[in-house]
Formats: C-alpha cells, structure tokens, sequence
C-alpha cells in the first residue's frame, strides 16, 4: 500500500515530523528520529524523544489521528495519515536503527549542500535515546514535494 | 572651483548631516556596544562630503565599511542615467575588482533593491536557490515551463550566502545600490541594517555630487565638438567615448565654396565674413538637420561624416540627402550673391569608408578627428567637382542607387590614390524611392 | 531582552530560513497536516508570516480551524523553538507582504524564473506561546566529530 520510493524515503534518511491535535484541535508537532515499516506495507513504526513523547501520547491517546511528514534536504517530501495502534519504549534493535539513520541524515545533509558547521548539529543533534516507538496504520498518501502535484493522494 | 548646474547646495547636506546627528545621538545612548563605530561614522561623514572625486567617495565610503564595520565585502553600483542597468563603480575584498560588470533592473537581491528603492537582507541565499532550482527542475520535468529563462548573472561572491543591499537615493532619485555580503548564512542582522542606513544615507549624496560634477565636466569637454544634444547623447552613454581611438566605416562629405580664395582676396573683409557667416550658418542647419558629425571647417571647406560618434541605420543616403539640400540652399543663396558680384558656388564629394577616428592632438589641445583614405577620397572629389556638382564614389552609389538620377564623369585620376576612381555626379534625387537592390 | 512581546531576541535568527522548518495545522474533521517550509518571518515580537505558495492544504485547514504549530531550528545555537500560533490574516501587500516578494523575485531571477514564482500572499499570524525545546537536542559540545 505504501509505495517504495516512500519506504525508501522513510528509512532514511528524511528530515521527519508527526503531527497529531488535541481534544480542543490543537496541532502538536513532534520531532522523529528514525522510522520503520513492516512487512505489510501499511504499518510505520516510528521512533521519537521519550522527553518528547508525553503530549503526542496523550493527543493520540485522545483521538488516534496522525500525519507523519518525510523530507529529503532536496526537499521531496511525502505525507501519511492514519491512525494509531500502539506505542511501547525503544529497545537496543531500534536503537541500532536510529545509529544508521543519524549517519544516513548527515551523510545526506552535506551531500545536498549544507554547510559542515550546520549539517552536523542538524542532523546528529535530536536527543534519541530513551525513546518512545510510536506505531500506526497508514490510511492516506500523499505527494508534498514543492511544484507539479504538490498536495495530491498517492496511495 | 564652480560647479555648474549642482541642485544639491550645501543647505541640503547639512540638513542631512544634522538630521542623521539625531539618529545617531540615539544610537549612542542605546546602544553602547556600537557607540565606537557610531561615533566613526560621524568622522566618515565629514570624509566623505570633504571631496567631489567620485573615485575617492567610493574609495572612502568601501574602505569605511570595513574597516570599521567590519564588512569585508562590499561595493557599490552606480544606476546608468537613462535608467537601464546598474554598473559595478567599485569594490573591496573580491579577488578581482569587477568594476564595469552589470546588474539589469530587477536581477538578483542587488536588481530588486534598485527597482524598489527598499533595502533587503538575506541571510539564507544557498538554500533558497536550491529549493527554487529543485522546483523548477520538475515544473520542467512535468512539461509545466513555457520557455527557457536566463539566469541572472550576477557580480560577488560565487558561493554568497548572505546579502544585505540599500539603495542610495537622492530625494526620489536611485543614484545606486550599495551592498555588503558574506559566504556564511545570516551574517547580517538588524544593527546592520542601520549602521549601513546611514552610511548609505550619507554616501548617496556624495557620489550624486561627485557624478553631477564630473559630468558636468565632461560635458564641457565635449561640447567643444559636438552639438549639445549629442554631447548629453554621449555623456548618457548613448554613443561610445567618441575620443579613443577607434574604427569605424563612415560616409564623408567635403564641400568648399568654388571662387572663394578669388573672392576673399578681392573683396572687402566685412564682405567676405558676411559671406561666410552666412554661408556657415545655413549649411550648419543642414548638418544638424540630418544629424552629420562636422568634424573640421576651414574658411570655406567643411568636412562632416555620418556614423560616428552615433552609429546611423542608413550613413550613405544622409550624406547623399544632406549634400543635394546644400547644393539647393547654396544655389539660392549665391543667386543673391551673384548680383552683389560675386562669383561664388558649390563644390561637393562625398565617399565612404573604414577611418580611424579618435583624438588627435597633443595634452592641452585634443581634437576629434578622423584619418584615412576615405577622408582623402571625399576632399579629392571635391577638389574635382565642377560648381554645383556632387561627385559621389562607386562604393556610395552601390548603396542608394534607386534613390538618385546620377552621371558617369568619367575615370578620375586623383592625387594619393592609386586607383582611378569612376565617379558619379549627382544631378537629382529621384522623387520616389525606388526598390532597393539587395 | 524580548521583555514586552512573544518572541526573544535569540530567535531572529531561525527566522531566516537557513533551515527549514515544520509546521503543523489540523482540519475542522481533526485530521493533522504535517509540511516543511522554507522560512518562517519575523514581522514584530507577536506575530510572525508564513509565505503561501505551494502546500494548498495548509491553508484550506487554517481557514477552518486557525491553530497552527511552527518547529524553528536556530542555525547558531541548533535549539529548536516551538510556536503555537493562529492565523490573523493573508496580505497581498504591504511591508510584510512586500519583504517577502522582494525576497522571492530575487532568488527566482537568479534561478532564472523571474515572474514564474510568485508570492501569492503573506499569511501572518499571532504568536500564542513560544517553548524552547531543551532537552530535544543533544548539547552542541557533545555532538561527535568537526564542526
């Protein structure tokens, strides 16, 4: 269901944000630091700051409803939608995930053109560890690279 | 010293000065971080207005902004005076000075502070290129792009990141744009912006002042050879500098008065300065009519050409034009002569040709003059005319043909030139213009 | 410093668009959107702009519902600042408008598509609250490697 250029993306390395909304639909936007997807093609396991996590758990808690924003620095860039199924702490598996999607994110970040001086802090300077590992169905796709087709449904 | 036609008199400056003391009697109180470069201002300020020197302005104002405001690159662009493209007038910190490079109205953060007279910081330059260059790709990509536009080519850092540019304005006159930059992202803040505010507030006067004098200056020079609309035509840049030396193909016209020496020396001198007064004041209308360059006039020989210092569509047929509306002229004007007695009429060459043309002369007494066969050619037709005949060369006739009734005179053998030269004589212009041979 | 007004002094310079920043708003049937943008603009210390161009949706839910939260990264100190804000107005002129305009035909003649990229409008909105995220980033000094 979702396409594999996007699970590609969301594998890394893309710059990642979950936005969910409260009782009183008031967004909230929360930093994500290294995604997965299983095997189905449907679900997305996504990994964020446990400092972090208390807001977005009580919004998805709330009403289950979130977007997950991907983008490269060449700024193609996707979205999902969905809704929540799970959360649980991250364990030594994801942290290994969240290793190689933070060399991916610099490696990327300098290859695009960011300056050394920003491109290292950028992309290695989001707390990671102890994580919440966020799971959810993705419902909607949608293209939102800047230009033709921005804001159209993929999948 | 005086300097004509300056509308800024010194009231205006001062006013300026005092004005900006305000400000900067403010920032002194405010800001005591900066009350040092303030304060350095202030002595800038006297610097600048201090010397009309457009060249050592600049100078000051580039070298100001670095060293005490720590700006390591800067420079300033001049508005051309028609209104079309800024021209880079000076720079500092560039490994090569750039002076002369353009910027059009409206390119680059440097254009668009011109066309809308406000300032602009930038401070994230590399990305937003980026992102504008990955849309356009895939608007081109989906066949959405019309037609291929040029980049803006634009003077400065190749890898700027940063960008703060004001316009230097005068009342509501864009004098020029000056503009300081860097390779690291969001070097400049709003400090900067005022500091530079009133620098440029400053500099804007000065360099109007310094430019209007050294126009001026130069307009008086070249009014000494050209009519004053073409003296402003290129002062305005509408023509090449007319003094370096250059080559150019041009159509000389050479007339004379046919009995003059006979009748300068047999006549009265009031007589003969009337006559030519005359005669120089009707064929000098003429010249100005058809807008031909007199390069020199002796007594009663006068050499004018079409294509220099402003290049023309058709050089060849206004010589031809210019030279049959003399003849006319002159023929009215000797049948009053002749019944005073005297014996005077027309003679004209006309040929056309590559001449070197530039200033000749030495330091203190340059002239605007042109050299070649081509001048040669033209004085030995007339030389060669009868009274009232224009003798054309083959290479004019081949031009303007159509336009003429003209008759073969014959192989002439003339003085300097190897060549016998089949001339014409013009007897008419034909009414209407006929097709032109291609 | 920032005593009167939202928005600190020390966050000017994460609203130059060095880097991008995320915002997120949410429909009126309470679905999030989440989207990137190029550069978040200071206007006074309560309000800030947003440039509308590309991302349609964005706008269509700020019309229905105008609460929005905007992620800065300060590419001096790398804190991250979020904004809560609501959405006050669009303007298609003006000296917000006009700064941004200004900005776009700048970059957009250099990359050759001068008249093609247009600033649609400038949507300003009241900053509501302003958090530094402390405790989302990883200290500067401790981040491995040059810089």
């Amino acid at each position: 269901m979702i396409p594999d250029r996007v699970i590609e993306v969301l594998h890394g390395p893309a710059f990642m944000q979950i936005g969910t909304r409260d009782g009183d639909l008031r967004p909230a936007h929360t930093t994500v630091v290294g995604a997965v997807v299983h095997e189905d093609r449907e679900t997305v396991t996504v990994f964020v700051p446990a400092a972090y996590s208390g807001r977005l758990l009580s919004d998805l808690e709330n009403n289950g409803r979130v977007a997950l924003g991907a983008g490269l620095a060449s700024h193609e860039a996707y979205q999902l939608k969905g809704t929540y199924v799970s959360s649980r702490p991250t364990d030594s598996k994801d942290l290994a995930r969240q290793e190689a999607y933070r060399a991916a994110l610099l490696a990327h970040a300098i290859e695009s053109g960011y300056p050394a001086e920003i491109a290292r802090p950028l992309t290695l300077g989001f707390a990671y560890s102890p994580g919440v590992a966020i799971t959810f169905r993705a419902e909607e796709i949608f293209l939102q690279t800047p230009g033709p087709g921005a804001g159209n449904r993929m999948a | 010293m005086t300097v004509d036609a300056n509308p800024q008199d010194p009231h205006g400056l001062r006013e300026q000065i005092a004005e900006n003391q305000q400000t900067i009697d403010r920032l002194n109180r405010d800001l005591s971080k900066r009350s040092n470069e303030v304060r350095i201002i202030q002595q800038i300020s006297a610097e600048i207005t201090s010397t009309l020197d457009l060249d050592e302005v600049l100078g000051i104002v580039l070298r100001a902004m670095d060293r005490v405001l720590g700006f390591q690159h800067s420079m300033i662009l001049l508005a051309g005076l028609a209104g079309e493209a800024l021209t880079v007038a000076a720079t500092r910190g560039y490994t090569q000075s750039g002076a002369g490079a353009q910027v059009r109205i409206g390119d680059g953060v440097i254009g668009v502070v011109a066309e809308r007279r406000k300032m602009m910081r930038v401070g994230n330059i590399g990305a937003s290129v980026r992102y504008l260059t990955g849309v356009r790709a895939r608007m081109k990509a989906a066949g959405q792009l019309a037609a291929e536009q040029n980049e803006a080519i634009l003077p400065g850092l190749p890898d700027v990141q940063s960008q703060l540019a004001l316009p230097l304005l005068v009342k509501d006159r864009l004098v020029g744009v000056l503009v300081v930059e860097s390779a690291r992202p969001n070097a400049f803040d709003e400090l900067d912006e005022v500091l530079l505010g009133i620098v440029a507030n400053q500099a804007a006067t000065a360099i109007d002042n310094a430019r209007t004098y050294r126009m001026v200056d130069q307009l008086s020079r070249l009014k000494r050879f050209f009519s004053p609309h073409l003296a402003e035509l290129i002062l305005k840049g509408g023509a090449d500098d007319p003094l370096k030396t250059h080559r150019r193909e041009v159509t000389v016209v050479f007339l004379d008065l046919r009995g003059f020496t006979a009748f300068a020396e047999t006549s009265e001198p009031e007589e003969v300065m009337g006559v030519l007064h005359e005669y120089h004041a009707e064929m000098g209308k003429l010249i100005l009519e058809h807008e031909g360059t007199l390069e020199r006039f002796t007594g009663d020989g006068m050499m004018i050409f079409f294509n220099d210092p402003v290049l023309v569509p058709n050089p060849a047929e206004r010589g031809v034009r210019m030279a049959v509306a003399m003849r006319d002229r002159v023929s009215e004007i000797t049948t009053r002569w002749r019944r005073r007695g005297y014996e005077l009429d027309l003679g004209i060459g006309i040929a056309k040709g590559f001449a070197t043309i530039g200033a000749i002369g030495f330091e203190g007494r340059w002239d605007y003059g042109a050299i070649g066969t081509v001048t040669n050619l033209a004085a030995r037709l007339c030389g060669e005319a009868k009274p009232g005949q224009i003798l054309i060369s083959p290479r004019v006739v081949g031009e303007i043909e159509d336009l003429l009734e003209a008759e073969e005179v014959g192989p002439l053998t003339l003085k300097g030139l190897a060549r016998p030269v089949a001339a014409l004589n013009i007897v008419r212009l034909k009414e209407t213009p006929g097709t032109r041979r291609p | 410093m920032g005593a009167i007004g939202m928005l600190p002094d020390e966050i000017k310079p994460a609203m130059q668009g060095v880097i991008p920043s995320h915002v997120v708003t949410c429909s009126r049937d309470g679905t999030p959107n989440a989207s990137t943008i190029s550069q978040v603009y200071y206007v006074d210390p309560d309000h800030v702009a947003l440039s509308h161009q590309f991302f349609n949706k964005t706008k269509r839910n700020l019309e229905e519902n105008p609460r929005a939260v905007v992620c800065l990264i300060s590419p001096e100190t790398f804190e991250a600042w979020d904004l809560e804000l609501t959405f006050e107005r669009s303007e298609t002129s003006g000296p917000v408008f006009e700064a941004m305009d200004m900005q776009l035909e700048a970059i957009a003649s250099i990359v050759g598509m001068k008249g093609i990229f247009k600033l649609r409008a400038a949507d300003v909105f009241r900053v509501t609250s302003v958090t530094k995220a402390i405790g989302e980033r990883i200290p500067l000094a401790e981040i491995p490697g040059p810089r």
